[in-house]
């Protein structure tokens, strides 16, 4: 008996030890790390994978070339959305350990990190950003009248894009499209005269189906319209008219697996030839380019969404500047740099995006993005959008996105989804 | 105590007495009976020894009376331990729990001056978060009791010296071999409404096609499914552990009174695994509380699909997506007391049971 009992009291205190050095070690190492202060501009950005991978790298590249003696740490975060990306920042943020600076949306979707971003008000004076750039984006980059973020780059979110060999053999001609209801009717002929999806939608998460209201609000109700919507006093009867037209779209003339796919196969479905509209931001081109025997114009076709020809719904990508910055004078480096025309081509010809200069040579990007930036550079209207943070708060959005998951992810109640929208945004 | 022991000795003679064919079993029921005795009889001596010795002075030895004669000299061995832990998960719990009562938002610390429960009460009057809530219950009860059933089912008919024993062990243990992310992919392309291996099937005997994650009355069913065909080959496992130690004379008892096979099972067998059903029951609900993984990659992002939204998804995003720290706490400690209320009585019934 007193053997076992021996034994046992080993086996504990071997345990207990074992255990003891174990988390002793652990609790050493959560002192490490951090602090590296040697100067190098530590740069959090979301562009993992393909187009956005590239065009990061050629960034990178066009750095390096012009600011050889500058450190430059890119450090991407990629995975849902921007999701991990904003996690990461936000606990980073919260820890008094921000970094360099980060790539974000500006507009009022800079009042979520109230109180932590810097002010680089002088650089875009010193830099000539305040002229070179379009009006909108020296707006939307101040919070609280202070410069708080420089732009990279923007993609155009009313597009509708077709295939072009679908809109042909339903005997469609996408560019006499001009508005919602003229589309409605198009979804109408598409679903009668061929077997492919009218307009596919890619809903398995709420962003698209947002998104895609913020057109169809803005090509049912005008520009004026959309932005009472946006500043906070919208009017019902303009919501509840989007959210009709919306309605009969998906009732009617979207992808039966629109809820169990994402935007990659939803897209996938106009490259195959399986869909005839889809709408998104012009990142979706990027796809396009990518897909094998499939050109622009003769295979794939774009079109401002019906009723918002003449404008531009607008999108930064930006980097955010955090107070507190661990190398301030490198991120300022850094931020002129991206505000510029080099970094501006280097990496928007890759990402299908656009410069927010106005002086930009557009030799180098491909003929799809040319037009783009004409069009960007003629628009009469440049609308803010609302799913990618210039136009509403994140809190609003968020709001907004829990309103299309309880009511408008099928079945699609136009009532409470109105007066769900409504509320949200009415200040 | 005194009774655990007659039936710990009984057990003992038992295990030596019976001639089954496996010497393995009944050396290990030797183990378990010896060392059971052992514990016992040596806390009892313990506990007499001490009695005496205690009007001894100093602080030392009253704390030995105390709390065990070994009790300060085993400290530098569980001490740090017991601190670090102390400090990393209670401690993180109790500091969660006092920014759940401030109104901390955004990335301007916290207010400590002004607690209040206004969370709490903002998270009562949240329609989102009694969903949520709902969604999570029926998730774990639904989940544990139907991959209880399918794992006992499963563990009955592989124990019956069937060919192919361990192949079949396997295969059925496999899947919970995959993570959670991986599983979530799988289900979601066998989901699609239509060109998913679900629907084709079903389609086969005319039945569907189904939304299984568009429609919000169907989504949490078929979240539960994937998971428990994820889960029951571990239920399966611990069945067969806990029939594997029932010994034979009980079958053969059975059979000679005249039983049926299920009359036999229902009455003698399944009873004996109420130690295996509770075991299992708490890994399996502490699974589904961690259904989060799963859901997150099902969607790639914080928003289940409408009607599967659950308190950690719900948590995350007034977290993440809006910076509400402090209601992403409160809701955080409403999941807690939720896995509380779990293993609290399990730990419990341990500690009645005397092993704990």
């Amino acid at each position: 008996m007193t053997d076992t009992n021996t034994t046992r009291r080993d086996v504990l205190k071997g345990a207990g030890g074992l255990g003891a050095a174990g988390l002793t070690g652990l609790a050493g190492c959560t002192g490490g790390g951090g602090g590296e202060g040697g100067g190098s501009v530590e740069v959090l950005h979301g562009w993992t994978g393909g187009d956005g991978e590239t065009a990061a790298d050629a960034l990178t590249e066009a750095f390096n070339e012009e600011y050889p003696d500058t450190g430059l740490d890119m450090n991407p975060i990629g995975g849902g959305g921007n999701e991990n990306l904003d996690a990461v920042v936000a606990n980073r943020l919260q820890n008094d350990d921000p970094p360099s600076t980060f790539a974000n949306w500006p507009g009022p979707n800079l009042a979520r990190y109230e109180g932590v971003l810097g002010d680089v008000s002088d650089l875009w004076e010193e830099a000539g950003f305040t002229d070179s750039h379009v009006q909108e984006a020296v707006d939307l980059h101040q919070y609280d009248g202070t410069f708080r973020a420089v732009p990279l780059g923007s993609h155009r979110l009313n597009c509708l894009f077709y295939n072009t060999s679908v809109v042909e053999e339903a005997g469609v001609d996408p560019d006499s499209l001009d508005s919602v209801s003229a589309l409605v009717d198009a979804l109408e002929t598409v679903s009668t005269e061929t077997d492919a999806v009218p307009m596919t939608h890619g809903a398995s998460g709420t962003w698209t189906t947002t998104q895609l209201f913020g057109v169809t609000l803005l090509g049912t109700a005008g520009y004026d319209g959309y932005m009472n919507f946006v500043e906070g006093s919208p009017s019902r009867d303009d919501v509840q008219a989007a959210f009709e037209s919306l309605a009969t779209i998906f009732e009617s003339y979207i992808n039966d697996d629109a809820a169990s796919i994402g935007l990659t196969e939803s897209n996938q479905n106009i490259i195959d030839g399986n869909a005839a509209f889809i709408h998104q931001g012009n990142w979706a081109a990027g796809a396009y380019r990518n897909a094998e025997d499939f050109e622009y114009e003769s295979d794939w076709g774009f079109k401002a969404f019906p009723g918002t020809e003449g404008m531009y719904t607008l999108h930064f990508d930006s980097f955010l500047f955090p107070a507190n910055n661990p190398t301030p004078e490198n991120t300022r480096t850094w931020l002129e740099f991206v505000g510029g025309e080099a970094a501006q081509v280097a990496f928007n010809q890759y990402k299908g995006s656009i410069p927010t200069r106005t002086d930009v040579d557009m030799s180098e990007f491909g003929p799809f993005l040319q037009e783009t930036a004409e069009d960007f550079a003629d628009a009469d209207r440049r609308p803010p959008n609302i799913q990618h943070g210039l136009g509403i708060t994140a809190d609003q959005r968020s709001s907004l996105n829990d309103v299309i998951s309880g009511e408008f992810s099928g079945p699609y109640d136009v009532e409470a989804a109105t007066d769900g929208f409504v509320d949200a945004v009415s200040s | 105590m005194r009774e655990f022991l007659s039936t710990a000795r009984s057990r003992l003679r038992r295990a030596a007495g019976r001639d089954a064919g496996s010497d393995g079993d009944a050396e290990r029921a030797d183990g378990d009976g010896d060392s059971a005795l052992a514990t016992d009889g040596g806390t009892a001596e313990a506990g007499a020894d001490v009695a005496p010795a205690g009007g001894t002075d100093g602080l030392l030895d009253r704390l030995d009376d105390r709390f065990g004669e070994d009790f300060t000299e085993s400290a530098p061995f569980w001490l740090p331990p017991f601190l670090l832990v102390g400090l990393f998960v209670y401690g993180a719990i109790a500091w969660n729990f006092v920014i759940s009562l401030t109104e901390y938002k955004g990335f301007v610390g916290p207010d400590y001056s002004d607690l209040d429960l206004d969370m709490y009460v903002r998270a009562v009057g949240d329609s989102a978060v009694i969903d949520a809530t709902v969604n999570t219950f029926v998730l774990v009860v639904a989940f544990t009791i139907v991959a209880l059933v399918i794992g006992m089912l499963l563990a009955i008919l592989v124990d019956q010296k069937i060919r192919f024993e361990n192949t079949f062990r396997t295969i059925y243990l496999l899947p919970m071999s995959l993570s959670f992310v991986v599983t979530a992919q799988f289900w979601l392309w066998m989901y699609n409404f239509n060109n998913g291996v679900v629907n084709i099937a079903l389609g086969a005997f005319g039945i569907g096609p189904v939304d299984w994650i568009g429609n919000p009355q169907i989504v949490l069913w078929a979240v539960v499914f994937a998971l428990v065909w994820q889960f029951s080959g571990y239920t399966m496992v611990v069945y067969l552990a806990g029939l594997r130690a029932i010994p034979t004379e009980h079958y053969e008892a059975a059979k000679v009174d005249g039983a049926s096979t299920a009359k036999m099972y229902w009455r003698v067998i399944v009873p004996q695994l109420k130690g295996s059903t509770i075991s299992a029951a708490i890994v399996l609900m502490v699974f589904a509380l961690k259904a989060f993984d799963f859901l997150y990659s099902l969607v790639s992002g914080y928003r289940p699909p409408n009607g599967a939204d659950i308190l950690a998804t719900k948590m995350v995003r007034e977290a993440y997506s809006t910076n509400n720290w402090a209601y992403a706490s409160a809701i955080a400690i409403v999941l807690f007391l939720m896995a509380l209320s779990i293993i609290g009585p399990y730990l419990y019934y341990e500690y009645d049971k005397g092993n704990l």
